[in-house]
């Protein structure tokens, strides 16, 4: 069963995001961009590099938001797709990962995704470990 | 998650609607939506109404809080608002209330076509824009612009276009501002925002954004089309496009920096993606001269994007396109804010008009137009979707009585991008559109089928509403024969 699904928007891209921890919500979601946006073009000789990310803030919402965008952003400067992450730090205000990526030529881009919103946005602790419901600019 | 509740409106008009303070405790003017019963019906179905609500929270807003007939659900502001705010009634700028794409905008050329002078090389015609303009994510152009012309066309706008012989003195009287806004500040841009926006010039992007062969349809203000020298049967072209990467940068650097401002200057708003700060603030005139800066890149870069049309009609049709009379009508934003004089009881006041998918109207006479407009108004461009209609519009003065000159600024969506895809079959939509004449071309047949016809309200009733409220009145009315998607 995928960790994520599509919820509808008029405009924008809404997306539902299970984890069984907060770290694991993390990572899904902004693995969830990718693979939303983007297709492999091929599995061979794929060379792999290893990105450190580093975010502050005020609180987990807003840490959340700062972590998507990182990742958004980066993609896009740097021309890369993002594959894996290993988030090694992650309190309210802080996280630390190991983002795994490889040249953007080596995918089909499907679609862009400018920005993840505030608008909407819901983190929760449910039964099953954490959901988020994100709104991203497309 | 996305339940809706009833707002409920009190009846103004036939075409305006009033979502009164008392809806929610916190709103500081009421919402103003313009809209017939049969487009009510449809923005009553997603959140906007709620979200015209909560932009009347901003401290400092003016009259209302107004909504185009083409609202829809966005993040933050819907799209399709209009917020005035006062910078001397400790009025906010919020980033949000121009959105990620800093003046997205629509220009329109003419040619001296006829459809029936160009339908043989139609084919021609559309496979070589496509071929010739680049389009899609994150595309990269040929127009190669060293770091520090960078900086210049942040603040040049469309005029480092044309100094660099990519249009003419001409072209920079027919857009909005001249082609450049002034106040922009380089030093305001992230270096991740300079990154992300690289080599980007020249470049249409993709989701809605567009180039268009089109061709008069009806005419509706004869005078106005004899003026522009328009007729029933010809040929224009339209481009719709933005600030790419970089304006995206921008948008998200400062929401992110304002999020501190709501605390700072005690600012209570009901959706943390309308954060803003004091106009007259340091963060506030940041981000004005940052958003500056993605606005004049977004000129040059319509003005690049218009070069290169010019340069394959030149190629198709072995002729100057002085020669095919490929000048400039006017070009828009319809994503920005801007400081702008209006008069409030009585009172002429220096605003700051956010414009959210909304384009401004301005009447007869104002400073602001070249002389060549003065006499009919501003030209008004309303893109529609790839299978309807487009219009041409000119301001009026009820806009600037009623909506700080402002009108809609197209079709608007309907159905969501998963819908459209999820129930829009490609192979046939591409033979209804091949059978009413449009050839259509893009880099990715998913963003075909979601920007379908069907996606869309019909953009023939947003006219109508805003031509009978009178905030802008129609001229003429264009219909696709062929398109460029990214």
């Amino acid at each position: 069963m995928k960790n994520y699904e599509l919820i509808e928007h008029t405009a924008d891209l809404a997306v539902r995001v299970r984890g069984k921890d907060l770290n694991e919500l993390f990572k899904n979601t902004a693995l969830a961009i990718f693979e939303i946006s983007s297709e492999k073009l091929r599995n061979k000789d794929i060379k792999h590099k290893k990105i450190i990310i580093k975010q502050k803030a005020d609180n987990l919402p807003e840490l959340f938001v700062n972590w998507l965008n990182e990742v958004i952003s980066l993609s896009a400067a740097k021309g890369l797709i993002f594959d894996g992450f290993q988030i090694s730090k992650l309190t309210e205000n802080n996280l630390e990962a190991v983002a795994s990526c490889s040249d953007i030529k080596n995918y089909k881009i499907n679609s862009e995704i400018k920005a993840a919103t505030y608008h909407e946005l819901h983190i929760e602790k449910n039964e099953s470990g954490w959901q988020a419901e994100v709104i991203f600019d497309v | 998650m996305y339940e809706t509740r009833e707002v409920a409106l009190e009846k103004i008009d036939d075409f305006r609607w009033r979502i009164p303070r008392s809806y929610k405790p916190g709103m500081r003017v009421p919402g103003i939506i313009y809209a017939d019963e049969k487009l009510l019906k449809d923005i009553r179905q997603d959140k906007a109404l709620e979200q015209v609500a909560n932009v009347a929270f901003l401290p400092g807003i003016v009259n209302a809080s107004f909504a185009m007939p083409d609202i829809h659900w966005g993040y933050g502001f819907c799209i399709g608002g209009v917020a005035a705010t006062d910078p001397e009634n400790s009025g906010v700028v919020s980033p949000g209330g121009v959105g990620f794409d800093i003046n997205c905008g629509v220009r329109l050329l003419k040619t001296n076509f006829q459809y029936e002078d160009i339908k043989d090389k139609l084919k021609d015609l559309v496979y070589a824009l496509f071929s010739d303009i680049p389009a899609g994510v994150g595309s990269k152009g040929d127009i190669r612009v060293s770091a520090k012309e960078e900086k210049e066309i942040l603040v040049k706008g469309s005029k480092w276009a044309v100094g660099k012989g990519y249009g003419t003195q001409e072209d920079l009287e027919c857009t909005e501002e001249n082609g450049a806004i002034q106040g922009a500040d380089p030093q305001a841009v992230s270096e991740r925002a300079y990154e992300r926006g690289k080599a980007q010039s020249g470049t249409l992007g993709s989701g809605n954004h567009f180039l268009e062969v089109q061709v008069i349809d009806q005419l509706y203000d004869r005078d106005i089309c004899d003026e522009l020298d328009l007729n029933l049967g010809q040929v224009t072209v339209m481009i719709h496009s933005g600030s790419r990467g970089l304006g995206y940068q921008i948008c998200e650097d400062y929401v992110k920096s304002m999020q501190h401002c709501l605390q700072k200057y005690n600012i209570n708003v009901p959706d943390r993606q309308l954060a803003c700060a004091p106009v007259n603030s340091a963060e506030g005139k940041a981000y004005l001269s940052a958003m500056k800066c993605a606005a004049n890149y977004a000129w040059a870069n319509r003005q690049c994007l218009m070069h290169l049309t010019r340069m394959v009609f030149e190629k198709i049709f072995s002729l100057s396109w002085q020669k095919m009379g490929m000048s400039l009508i006017y070009d828009v934003a319809h994503n920005i804010a801007k400081i702008e004089k209006h008069v409030v009881d009585g009172k002429e006041k220096d605003l700051c008009i956010h414009r959210k998918g909304a384009t401004r109207a301005f009447p007869p006479g104002h400073a602001a137009l070249p002389e060549r407009y003065k006499k009919i108004g501003q030209p008004v461009i309303i893109p529609g979707d790839m299978g309807r209609n487009s219009y041409l519009l000119a301001g009026t003065q009820k806009a600037m009585e009623e909506t700080f000159g402002s009108t809609c600024h197209g079709a608007g969506r309907l159905k969501s991008r998963t819908a459209a895809a999820k129930s829009i079959n490609l192979g046939v939509l591409l033979k209804v559109l091949e059978a009413k004449g449009i050839i259509v071309r893009a880099s990715g047949r998913g963003t075909i089928v979601e920007e379908a016809p069907q996606a869309y309200k019909d953009v023939n009733d947003v006219v109508d509403v805003v031509h009978n409220a009178g905030i802008s009145k129609r001229v003429c009315r264009m219909k696709p024969v062929g398109v460029i998607k990214g």
